[in-house]
């Protein structure tokens, strides 16, 4: 009712916006009420208005000369691309799929059920296999990098010449990192970084290109290899993930379109929907072997990603996690000549904390939440800086040359600054009885001694995160640390958006623990007089775990997910509570400043992603606003030349065409009997399913689902797809094929709603039609994530091609 | 071998005498095993600790109570005891040698003799063979109760032992030094004498002169370090040596090449600003063309940006 009211109220506005000036005061006459929340809306959008105001008044002045010439402005964030499509999510329910439904027994589904376990226990098995690669090459490869540069400062130090180790050093790492970087700059670019933020755009239901392909797994693994052994402030854990997504979408379609193999297995699972389930636990697989979390893995893929769960869903996650975890465990353990130990999973191993350091008490929470807000902090202050910087690379370094030059002095300054760094430390620790310190740098210490610098720089992240949460108080002296912190949170926040693979969980765990360890050192030299509580205050590891967990929820803005990976990845519950505050806090804290990273990124990218709810104050937007219009319809019976046509016009790049029905009488316009898509209609003229080739060769084998599913996923262009002057003539009957009953909205309905139906039920295409079922537009998902509240109300993104 | 009784307080009364020159810890284990061999008030016990003499004294009492106490199968036989006075006598004598070797560490070096020889007696006491009257000593010394106190004792200086890798520098059967551990010590020897011939002159030139010496004690210690034939004395003399050398001598090496370092490294620090700044200059800006979604006319009017003007 309401709803009606609102909308009569707008049309009314809208035929007095023909004459320009304050028409509201009559309005405001006429009904208080409305009124009062109309120009409510009316302010926030004269604000709003004020971001694009420069952009839009040239369009409206001049728009009809501008629809031939498009506008050009520089990247930014408040833009969608084009070149994201959805996923279909949806189930297509036309006469086929019903039909093999039909055919299909009981004991089929049955299989059915049974291969989805399997592909799971694959997809677990899988990814912990490329998990121990990576571990393995890495420890492997920056061993022997830093044995020799080891060598080589050692013999410098004595007779002079440091500075070519430096040298030395610093090419070493840009060498390594060149390697890596030029594969994902010239050869597949959407493995560059994390991964994360396109694993969640995936599961958000965007098809992001090349996303899960066998190629950009290859580099994905190559790639971080290259980056973590080069040096860089960067983790192996971010691409975990995204490779395990790869082999998920990989290993559910039992082929292989880049290495043209088809096993004929599994083909049932070729299409979107199935596809997607199992990217879901291909990435919670990968977080399972990053962290040895099996749980925060399903937690992760629940929070990060799926929309869509059911309890049978999660419970094959599960599976796929646990399966990778002690996948990775089992082969770990080989490799470590301690066959059969299933106990130390994870590609980063917190190690275990010892229970008299775990204690913590009640007088302690306040201090965890303080430095929960610290690192909510200083993960806003990293965020916006690395938002500046990929903006600046989003315009000025996009050339794959440029990227890699980039990438080369990022290695080669990351070398210099750890030299310079180690070289006038001079805080000196005595070596440990059991060496701990994997490659012990003396320097100009005492002999016996080594650089206490040196095990923070001089080492692999993972190692140094390790060596901060549990080496003996005293380890370190605060200059250090402070130092440390300093120079990596910048040198982290320059790295990460390069064009290599990498993660950045651990250096933000690094980052976090080496201020967290700091706090731990500072409040036990003022406590120290009390010489009860100073055992309690003294272990410095806890702080520094506090500090990683702060930190990382700075940055990346995770909370149940990150958790529990964290509770895991210490194997410690009692931790749960202080790391929930800390995390909880620097989520408060940092979303009061800006968004989590991954957030930034995909912001950046364009990509049109829809969030968990619609933007709040859009209630007075319908359908009728949202939707594109008009619409390009196909008949129900087609002739064949006239979707060749509208297939190949690159200017509408239309991917759903409803269906419609002439009406018999009258002039009415036609009625919509169904939905099709641009990849059916290709197969169906592969195909040429054609009535008049129907009727001559009675014959013909009958198009079944098989037929679409062999072409899923990568449907040919419509350029390749020959069709000659007479077959133009053909006629085409959709009705088979198409949708039958695609979902439809009244244009009535508020935009909130659209977008309930839209996110729950993973839509592509949403028809809006009138009272008498006419089409009058349709909603896709760039039509709703376009809208998104700014900081001065709801702005409206704009579309463009990149 | 009148009364074996008497002869176990003689035991005890030897150890108490010897406590008085040996550590706190060891009294007090020697209290305890006043304790335990049957005296069940613990101020005899913690009396007997402090005076030895009195102890001796009242001896003869305890004992009839004793004998009073158990019937003879029971009791225990006198190779049993024979071999306990034994062991308590070695056990003594390690201790009393440990203890001035604590510092600086010579443990290995200095006991190993010693401790062979309690070992010898343990594994004596603990073998399954048979004395004399066809008893083994195993069941009724080791285990015959909660505290188990020779074994405890034994493990406490055995862990000693292990802890300290006497066993790397020691030949089998602890009958010497290896050879690895002579040849560290003679070239140890040869270091800190060079040491001592100039220490009291200029550092600068002990530093030059004892280098070679050190630097080849050096090479040698990281050898036995790799191939893991290290002792407590070795890593302790080689420890105290290296701080004679880098703390008292000041011979590490000095942080010489501050400018090269600071001139490279800022070089590369450089790289970056000029990589930026000419990307910025000449790299052309990319571009996004925008695209105009088609909308419904007649609404468009009111949409966001048109409405407003």
């Amino acid at each position: 009712m309401a709803n009606i009211t609102k909308k009569v109220s707008w049309s009314s506005r809208a035929d007095e916006s023909g004459a320009p000036g304050e028409g509201t005061p009559l309005l405001n006459g006429a009904e208080p009420r409305l009124s009062r929340q109309l120009s409510g809306g009316g302010n926030i959008f004269h604000i709003g208005r004020l971001s694009t105001v420069d952009l839009e008044e040239e369009m409206t002045s001049e728009e009809d000369s501008l629809r031939g010439r498009p506008k050009e402005i520089p990247h930014n964030e408040k833009l969608l691309s084009l070149k994201y499509e959805s996923l279909d999510y949806d189930n297509i329910e036309n006469q086929l799929f019903l039909e093999e439904e039909r055919r299909m027994s009981h004991m089929g589904f049955r299989c059915l059920e049974i291969s989805r376990w399997v592909v799971c226990g694959l997809i677990g098995f899988l990814t912990g296999l490329i998990a121990c690669f990576i571990d393995i090459a890495v420890e492997e490869l920056a061993g022997f990098k830093y044995q020799v540069v080891k060598q080589n400062i050692e013999n410098f130090t004595e007779v002079g010449g440091l500075s070519i180790s430096l040298i030395l050093w610093a090419v070493l790492n840009s060498a390594i990192v060149m390697i890596g970087s030029i594969i994902v700059a010239f050869f597949e670019p959407i493995a560059a970084g994390s991964g994360i933020p396109q694993i969640k755009c995936y599961l958000n239901g965007v098809k992001v290109p090349r996303v899960v392909r066998l190629k950009t797994l290859v580099v994905k693994v190559f790639g971080v290899i290259c980056s973590v052994v080069g040096g860089l402030a960067v983790g192996k854990e971010g691409p975990m993930i995204h490779s395990g997504a790869v082999v998920a979408a990989g290993v559910s379609q039992g082929r292989s379109t880049s290495l043209k193999r088809d096993f004929k297995i599994f083909e049932y699972f070729r299409r979107d929907t199935e596809k997607r389930d199992f990217v879901s636990a291909g990435a919670a697989a990968g977080v399972s072997a990053a962290f040895g979390a099996p749980v925060g893995g399903v937690l992760f893929s629940l929070e990060e990603g799926a929309s869509f769960w059911n309890q049978m869903l999660t419970w094959r996650i599960f599976f796929a996690s646990m399966i990778s975890t002690f996948t990775l465990n089992f082969f770990l353990s080989i490799y470590h000549n301690n066959p059969g130990d299933l106990s130390n999973p994870g590609l980063i191993n917190f190690g275990r904390f010892e229970t008299d350091s775990v204690a913590y008490n009640l007088y302690e929470i306040p201090l965890f939440i303080a430095m929960g807000a610290i690192g909510g902090l200083l993960g806003a202050l990293f965020n916006v800086l690395n938002y500046w910087l990929t903006i600046f690379r989003i315009r000025y370094v996009h050339r794959p040359c440029l990227q890699v030059m980039e990438a080369m002095l990022v290695a080669a300054v990351t070398a210099a600054v750890s030299f310079t760094m180690i070289y006038f430390s001079n805080d000196c620790q005595p070596l440990g009885p059991e060496h701990t310190e994997e490659y012990p740098l003396q320097l100009f210490c005492a002999d016996g001694e080594y650089n206490s610098m040196a095990t923070a720089f001089f080492n692999t992240p993972e190692r140094s995160v390790r060596s901060l949460f549990h080496n003996q108080p005293g380890t370190y002296n605060p200059l250090t640390l402070g130092l440390f912190t300093l120079t990596y949170f910048f040198l982290a926040c320059w790295t990460y958006g390069l064009a290599v693979s990498a993660g950045v969980f651990i250096p933000s765990l690094l980052i976090g623990a080496a201020w967290g360890r700091l706090c731990g050192i500072l409040l036990a030299s003022i406590t120290s007089t009390g010489s009860a509580s100073s055992c309690i205050w003294a272990d410095p590891g806890k702080y520094a775990l506090i500090g990683a967990a702060a930190q990382l929820g700075g940055i990346v803005r995770m909370t149940l997910s990150l958790t529990v990976i964290m509770v895991e990845a210490t194997g410690n519950v009692t931790y749960g509570l202080p790391i929930m505050l800390v995390l909880m806090t620097a989520k408060i804290v940092g979303d009061y400043f800006v968004e989590g990273l991954y957030d930034i990124h995909i912001k950046l990218q364009s990509v049109p992603f829809l969030h968990w709810e619609a933007p709040a104050t859009s209630h007075w937007l319908t359908a009728r606003e949202v939707m594109s219009s008009p619409v390009t319809c196909l008949n129900r019976i087609e002739k064949v030349g006239a979707i060749v046509d509208i297939l190949s016009n690159t200017s509408t790049n239309h991917n759903g065409f409803p269906v419609v029905v002439e009406v018999t009488l009258g002039d009415e316009a036609p009625k919509l009997c169904g939905l099709i898509l641009r990849s059916q209609l290709i197969v169906l003229l592969k195909h040429k399913v054609f009535v008049e080739l129907a009727r001559t060769r009675l014959t013909q084998r009958k198009l079944q689902l098989k037929d679409f599913r062999d072409a899923y996923p990568r449907f040919p262009p419509i350029q390749s797809i020959h069709v000659s002057q007479d077959e133009r003539e053909c006629m085409m009957d959709l009705t088979e094929f198409m949708n039958a009953t695609p979902y439809t909205v009244p244009q009535e309905t508020s935009l909130p709603r659209v977008f309930k139906l839209f996110r729950a039920l993973g839509l592509r295409h949403l028809v809006v039609v009138d009272d008498s079922n006419r089409v009058v537009g349709l909603v896709t998902r760039k039509d709703l994530a376009r809208y998104h509240l700014g900081k001065h109300g709801l702005e409206e993104l704009q579309l463009a091609q990149t | 071998m009148s009364n074996p009784k008497t002869r176990l307080f003689l035991v005890l009364f030897a150890f108490n005498t010897y406590s008085i020159v040996s550590s706190d810890e060891v009294q007090l284990n020697i209290s305890s095993l006043a304790d335990k061999l049957g005296q069940s008030s613990s101020s005899v016990a913690a009396s007997s600790a402090v005076s030895p003499v009195f102890k001796a004294a009242v001896d003869p009492v305890f004992s009839i109570n004793m004998l009073s106490s158990f019937p003879e199968d029971l009791e225990i036989t006198d190779y049993c005891s024979n071999l306990l006075h034994i062991f308590g006598e070695r056990y003594v004598t390690y201790v009393n040698c440990l203890v001035p070797a604590a510092r600086p560490v010579k443990v290995c070096q200095s006991c190993y003799s010693s401790y062979g020889r309690l070992r010898e007696t343990y594994l004596n006491i603990s073998s399954d063979q048979m004395g004399p009257s066809n008893e083994s000593c195993r069941d009724i010394l080791l285990r015959s109760d909660r505290l188990m106190l020779v074994p405890e004792l034994y493990s406490n200086l055995k862990g000693l032992w292990d802890k300290s890798n006497c066993d790397n520098c020691i030949t089998e059967g602890y009958e010497s030094l290896t050879n690895d551990t002579l040849y560290f010590m003679n070239t140890l020897n040869h270091t800190l004498s060079c040491f001592e011939k100039y220490s009291p002159g200029n550092h600068t030139e002990l530093c030059k002169s004892c280098k070679t010496a050190y630097s080849q004690l050096n090479e040698l210690y990281s050898g036995m370090e790799r191939n893991k034939t290290m002792c407590i004395d070795i890593e302790d003399a080689m420890n105290m040596t290296r701080r004679l050398w880098s703390k008292k001598f000041n011979c590490s090496f000095p942080r010489k090449e501050t400018v090269p370092v600071i001139a490279v490294s800022s070089f590369m620090l450089f790289l970056p600003i000029i990589f930026y700044l000419s990307s910025f200059l000449h790299s052309e800006q990319k571009k996004r063309k925008l695209i105009h979604p088609k909308r419904v006319k007649s609404y468009s009017n009111i949409n966001i940006q048109d409405k407003q003007s």
